[in-house]
């Protein structure tokens, strides 16, 4: 996978990891690879697995079973609210943007609607 | 827990020339630093004096110990292969480091080799850049210490065996061992760092987690690392 280096490496992992779970990738209840194991597919520090892993556990996203390892949660709506969360996220970020270019929020939409059409035509 | 290295202190002049003074440095078990520095900044002279290669003024304890002739013991450095003539074969470097020192583990070795695809019957001189620095690393993490250090491992090498060192770090550095990098051009490796130590005006210039760097500054390793450079003379 390829970081982008202006942003923690801890963050970037958590993201990617959440992308899995959202996608499918990793299903509710699913077990995670080793710490180690993460590490090397990810070519990142162990330490900053570990912390990624640390906070997804305190958000309540991931749970530990002592010996067996680190295990998806079973809750699927937490599953959900993440979703939630990073699609308002994405949302926001494109609308911040769009907002510093001066335009209001119709031409928003009236703009997104427009690149919606045209990448489906170009999908055709 | 203890330090797995606390340097207090220390110089070195070579020919009277100062080569590094003031140099304070602290390290925790378990982690991964980046020793960052233009060529010629003293990087390679800071692991002599660690090792006990060379002696300067200060203190320095490697596992709380400071007596120079003990850290052999809990440090895993291989400055270049020097010392072996070029007729001999890797399998006779690895022998003698099988002799020399008692917690050279065989095993790790072996494995080292079949995952970094190293010919042991070679002999020095027949060795690629990228090969002799996978044999360097080979040798280097199949020793079972408390602090590894390796000198510009990366340099002038091909990205698929930089890939392969990488890797191979990742998987064989012993949890709580700390392992200190040297290099000039921090990108490839900034990924895989827990902290940064920059020497730059003969001393320890700044020492810093990498998130930490990333999180305050917005930017990436290599633009700190260029920025103190630019920045000349004025810190903070």
């Amino acid at each position: 996978m390829k970081f982008d280096d202006k942003v923690p490496i801890y963050y970037q992992i958590k993201n990617y990891l959440y992308h899995e779970m959202i996608t499918g990738q990793l299903k509710p209840g699913g077990k995670l690879p080793a710490v180690r194991q993460l590490a090397v597919d990810l070519t990142v520090n162990v330490n900053t697995v570990q912390r990624a892993l640390g906070e997804m556990m305190t958000a309540g996203i991931i749970t530990s079973q002592r010996g067996k390892g680190n295990f998806v949660t079973t809750e699927t709506t937490r599953i959900t609210q993440l979703k939630e969360k990073l699609v308002m996220e994405e949302l926001e970020r494109a609308y911040e943007q769009l907002h510093a270019l001066n335009l209001t929020d119709d031409e928003i939409i009236v703009g997104l609607k427009q690149y919606i059409a045209q990448r489906g035509q170009r999908n055709d | 827990m203890t330090n797995v290295l606390a340097i207090d202190h220390v110089g070195y002049k070579h020919n009277f020339k100062t080569i590094l003074h003031d140099v304070d440095l602290t390290l925790e078990p378990g982690k991964i630093v980046g020793l960052l520095g233009e060529n010629g900044a003293g990087k390679t002279t800071l692991m002599r004096l660690i090792t006990g290669g060379a002696k300067g003024s200060g203190t320095i304890a490697v596992c709380g110990d400071t007596q120079a002739a003990h850290h052999r013991s809990h440090v895993s450095f291989t400055e270049q292969l020097r010392g072996f003539s070029a007729s001999t074969r890797v399998e006779q470097v690895a022998s003698f480091y099988r002799t020399v020192y008692a917690d050279f583990d065989g095993a790790r070795f072996e494995e080292l080799v079949t995952f970094l695809q190293i010919d042991t019957s070679l002999k020095i001189a027949a060795l690629s850049k990228g090969m002799k620095e996978k044999v360097i690393i080979a040798l280097t993490l199949a020793r079972q210490v408390n602090l590894y250090l390796l000198d510009e491992p990366f340099s002038g090498i091909d990205s698929m065996s930089r890939k392969r060192i990488i890797s191979s770090i990742l998987k064989w550095k012993p949890a709580d061992a700390t392992m200190v990098i040297s290099d000039h051009y921090v990108s490839e490796i900034a990924p895989i760092l827990d902290e940064v130590v920059i020497v730059k005006d003969q001393t320890v210039y700044a020492h810093q987690a990498a998130d930490d760097i990333r999180a305050e500054f917005g930017v990436g390793i290599e633009r700190y690392y260029e920025s103190l450079y630019e920045g000349s003379g004025q810190r903070d």
